[in-house]
């Protein structure tokens, strides 16, 4: 990553300091500040390496013994790491919607602290990679997907097309925050020649990782539930709710636990976004409904199992409908203007969090699994994820919001203290 | 003016010789075609005189049927006898159509094939043979060439694979390949294919085992009809 | 560690006790590795079960003559080593000129089943499991919406009111399954055939979501067969026993079909309904079927082209 991030050409004068000894200081230096902190600190970290303990420990087991712990079957072959998987590549597309307001608009607040966007762009494609891994029969053969020494089905595969846009909008993003951050290491103003491009190619990116990890599903005629061309328009509004979301939760915390400023505006600006996507994202879901149940006919077997269950299978129904409360429950939230208010804060992470989890159900167990049940032959195999899969799924998250807590304890002098740029 | 007369005419004659040229040559090449074998050349394997053809092999019966003899000899042999050891003697019933009506033999035996008499099939003059519809004698090893005087679009699909089974080969350069009989499968008295029990299952939910679950509604009856 | 102090740069935090919060610290990482390196350590099983040779294996195309032989002389040793059987793992092309295309007649098949068994046994599938390439469907008369159908049926058969759908791989000519492989493990060869190369599957079942005909299957864990009931009569790109963790297929037996036989399904089924041969041979019972009988394909709307008819008489 450091090759990356290290911009080799721009020794200004008077700077006695090559890149070559200056930038290892950096990473170290970010490192020691990354591990400083209070005893809360350490003991949310300890937490979370337990955790990831826990699930690396569980995916160890489950490359052993074979994926047979986990409850896919044939018919479901797809479940929960998918399920995740989509939905943070929906989160790393998320944080793109604090770039534009920063970039497109000029806006100088929502400016200074964009960099939480991006590393949580970061933090969430590391855990999309990590869910892909741990889907994979082998994963000692991951080498057989990299270009040149494997063989790579591109452009015929959607996969291989998101595994470039992915790894592609890491290196973006690891690119833009290891400059930026570099730069105020070494005290200097950043160049817009060096990051701005990559920023505007981001916002593109962006968009583009969810509408491929859209294609994935959307392609398979033989799978009528995704066969949709408003999927990756409903991925991007989803995705456009539950990143937003997110961030607006972690600025909530951020300004609680570190007193960094300035953050007020931007949940401001982040939840007016909200209020907007959740709405389409709803629009969407409607008019997909009502498509799938008038029509009716085969084509609607799985949305009729997924909302109201199908010859006595009803797995899915709690999960769905769940999804809908939170949705809507959460979208009125977001309709209500006082919501906006310093005495409301806690109403407003309460809208969040219910946003973001109706999110993650509606891509996840409510997109995923359906689109396998009924099977290609209408067979009704039910899937509810085994403990192996909630071991392993919980130990990526504690990794990814590892990831997300040491890039914003680095980023953290830039949010206090924003320059000029 | 004279000159492009002639140029006018020895155009026209090079115009000529060449599509004369041209059609030679054109069957030539057709001639070349015609002198190859018929058939496109990419397929592998022919049943033609050039490559070298196994056999279709049809299971045929042993013979005429033996009657097992009810009781041993003295000595405590069992045997059989042929269909003219009795019927040699015996006046044929041409309207029989039934065991039940029946008086001494075959009493107890199925018949279930259409409306026809048993000397539809059975020949009255040669009891160890079988009789076509035009009288003529066939050999029970025949049989078949009887069954397809009725049913000769199973005939026909028998003929071309579609109909019967087959082991073997597909490739008949490679390999011979044995078919059933009519009556391998279809008991002649009673023909229609007998009912048989599902033996096998796969197990599609490994991890559990196999609940009593249906797929659907349509499958809630599980018991034998 | 880096130095921390330096006037020129200070808006960076200056901290203190530098020295002892650093050892602090790498006690706490080397712990963490220490755990991390206990936790994974599963994997070293894993490690065992896969040769260097196998891990660094190439495609099956890339292969040359010697590195075929060497590797199929691997695979055979692995058999002996893990089933303790003898079994013999040929490397079957296909015949030029051969295009394999089945076809099922609906109005014979009754559903007995026997099929799926001798698929079972001959593509040395998983024992527990009862695992097999072919599933029928019950589906009452009247009907071809797959919706009203059933896969687990038992007992007598024909029911009166019902008619059964062998479903098994369709050898598409427009394979879905083929196109989504991230790696090209899976292709289809000049006979028709989808095949998958075992060893260089990866296990995404990416393919099996793309298959409307529910043709593929995944080893969810170590094929189990008894070493007296492991069918020695193998292939590389056929029946010879998966790994674990990879995604398997029908081959319309290509270990028996590319040397001229008849797959193991039509040789079990009683009732004669299955028929296989070379389309492009004019005088083949495959031929004549699709000259003279009315049949169909199916999900024919979804443009997979499949090289599997289906016909009632």
């Amino acid at each position: 990553m450091s090759s990356i991030t290290a911009p080799p050409d721009i020794t200004e004068p008077g700077d006695n300091e090559s890149h070559i000894t200056s930038y290892p200081k950096f990473i170290g230096r970010s490192l020691w500040l990354a591990t400083e902190g209070s005893l809360a600190f350490y003991a949310w970290m300890t937490m979370l390496t337990a955790l990831f303990l826990v699930g690396a420990n569980a995916w160890a087991n489950q490359v052993a013994g074979g994926m047979v712990g986990t409850n896919m079957t044939d018919q479901v072959s797809w479940g929960l790491y998918i399920a995740n998987f989509t939905f943070m590549v929906g989160l790393a597309a998320g944080g793109v919607m604090m770039v534009i307001p920063a970039y497109l608009y000029h806006d100088r607040k929502m400016h200074d602290v964009v960099i939480i966007g991006e590393l949580l762009a970061i933090a969430a494609i590391v855990m999309c990679l990590m869910f892909v891994v741990a889907d994979l029969g082998r994963p000692d053969r991951f080498w057989h997907m990299m270009p040149v020494i494997g063989k790579f089905n591109w452009p015929i595969s959607m996969l291989t097309w998101d595994v470039i846009v992915l790894n592609g909008y890491l290196v973006l993003n690891l690119h833009i925050c290891g400059y930026l951050l570099y730069m105020r290491f070494l005290g200097r103003k950043p160049n817009p020649t060096w990051y701005i491009p990559f920023v505007m190619l981001s916002i593109v990116w962006a968009i583009s990782i969810h509408t491929v990890t859209a294609f994935l599903y959307c392609g398979l005629g033989g799978r009528p539930f995704w066969n949709t061309a408003l999927l990756a328009p409903r991925f991007l509004a989803s995705a456009f709710v539950s990143g937003p979301a997110f961030i607006i939760v972690s600025m909530v915390l951020i300004k609680r636990l570190t007193g960094v400023g300035g953050l007020d505006h931007p949940i401001a600006t982040l939840t007016k976004i909200i209020r907007v996507t959740i709405l389409i994202n709803l629009l969407m879901v409607a008019s997909e409904l009502f498509t799938e149940f008038y029509t009716g006919g085969s084509h609607v077997s799985a949305a009729k199992y997924l909302f109201f269950g199908l010859h006595g299978k009803t797995a899915l129904v709690p999960w769905t409908w769940t999804a809908i409360a939170l949705n809507i429950s959460a979208a009125l939230l977001f309709l209500w203007p006082g919501l906006l208010g310093f005495r409301w804060r806690p109403l407003l992470v309460t809208a969040c969090v219910m946003a973001f989890v109706g999110a993650w159900i509606e891509k996840g167990m409510g997109l995923i699994v359906p689109g396998f049940i009924p099977s290609t032959l209408h067979e009704i195999v039910e899937y509810v994820p085994s403990q192996l899969e909630w071991k392993v799924t919980v130990g990526i998250w504690a990794f990814g919001l590892m990831v997300f807590t040491i890039a914003i304890k680095t980023a953290l002098p830039t949010l206090k203290h924003p320059a000029e740029h | 003016m004279p000159r492009i007369a002639n140029l006018i005419f020895a155009g026209v004659v090079c115009l000529i010789a060449s599509m004369l040229l041209v059609a030679v040559w054109q069957s030539g090449t057709r001639a070349n075609t015609h002198a190859a074998p018929e058939e496109t050349p990419q397929v592998a394997q022919l049943p033609s005189e050039a490559t070298t053809t196994h056999p279709v092999i049809i299971r045929k019966p042993s013979g005429p049927p033996r009657i097992e003899l009810a009781g041993m000899d003295p000595q405590g042999r069992t045997g059989s006898v042929a269909c003219s050891t009795c019927h040699a003697v015996r006046k044929p019933n041409l309207e029989n159509v039934s065991a039940a009506t029946l008086d001494e033999f075959h009493q107890g035996m199925t018949f279930n094939h259409g409306k026809i008499a048993c000397y539809a099939c059975h020949n009255p003059d040669d009891s160890d043979a079988l009789r076509l519809a035009d009288g003529k004698s066939v050999a029970y090893e025949n049989v078949m060439t009887l069954c397809s005087q009725c049913h000769s679009k199973q005939a026909e699909s028998f003929a071309h694979g579609a109909h019967g089974g087959m082991n073997g080969h597909w490739d008949l350069s490679r390999g011979p390949q044995m078919k059933n009989n009519c009556i391998d499968c279809h008991d002649p008295h009673a023909p229609s294919y007998p009912k048989m029990v599902v033996g096998f299952k796969p197990k599609d939910r490994f991890n559990a085992p196999l609940d009593d679950h249906q797929d659907h509604e349509g499958a809630e009856s599980h018991d034998d009809h | 560690m880096t130095t921390t102090k330096n006037p020129s740069r200070p808006s960076l935090p200056i901290v203190e006790n530098f020295t002892r919060r650093a050892a602090v610290k790498g006690a706490f990482a080397t712990l963490g590795a220490g755990a991390f390196v206990a936790a994974i350590s599963p994997l070293r099983q894993a490690a065992k079960n896969t040769t260097a040779a196998e891990f660094m294996q190439q495609h099956y195309t890339e292969l040359s003559p010697e590195q075929k032989a060497d590797v199929i002389a691997r695979l055979e040793a692995e058999t002996k080593e893990k089933y303790g059987a003898d079994v013999t793992i040929a490397d079957d092309r296909p015949i030029p000129g051969t295009k394999f295309v089945y076809a099922i007649n609906l109005s014979v098949c009754n559903g007995n089943g026997k099929c799926v068994e001798a698929c079972h046994k001959e593509n040395n599938h998983d024992r527990d499991t009862n695992q097999s390439y072919i599933r029928v469907i019950e589906m009452p008369k009247g009907t071809m919406d797959m919706e009203k159908g059933s896969t687990t049926y038992t007992g007598t058969v024909p029911k009166d009111d019902k008619f059964y759908l062998p479903v098994q791989c369709q050898q598409c000519d427009e394979p879905p399954c083929v196109d989504v492989c991230p790696v090209k493990a899976t292709w289809k060869e000049e006979d028709g055939i989808v095949v998958v190369d075992y060893n260089w599957c990866i296990g995404c079942r990416y393919c099996e979501a793309a298959c409307p005909y529910h043709a593929r299957r995944f080893n969810w864990k170590k094929p189990e067969v008894p070493a007296e009931e492991v069918n020695p009569d193998q292939s590389y790109l056929s029946n010879r026993i998966r790994p674990v963790g990879v995604v398997e297929k029908c081959t319309y037996c290509l270990h028996r079909t590319r040397r001229g036989k008849l797959p193991a399904c039509l040789e079990a089924c009683p009732t004669g309904a299955r028929v296989f041969g070379n389309i492009l041979d004019k005088d083949s019972n495959i031929r004549w079927i699709l000259e003279n009988k009315r049949v169909y394909i199916l999900k024919e709307e979804l443009g997979t082209k499949p090289a599997f008819f289906y016909y009632f008489d």
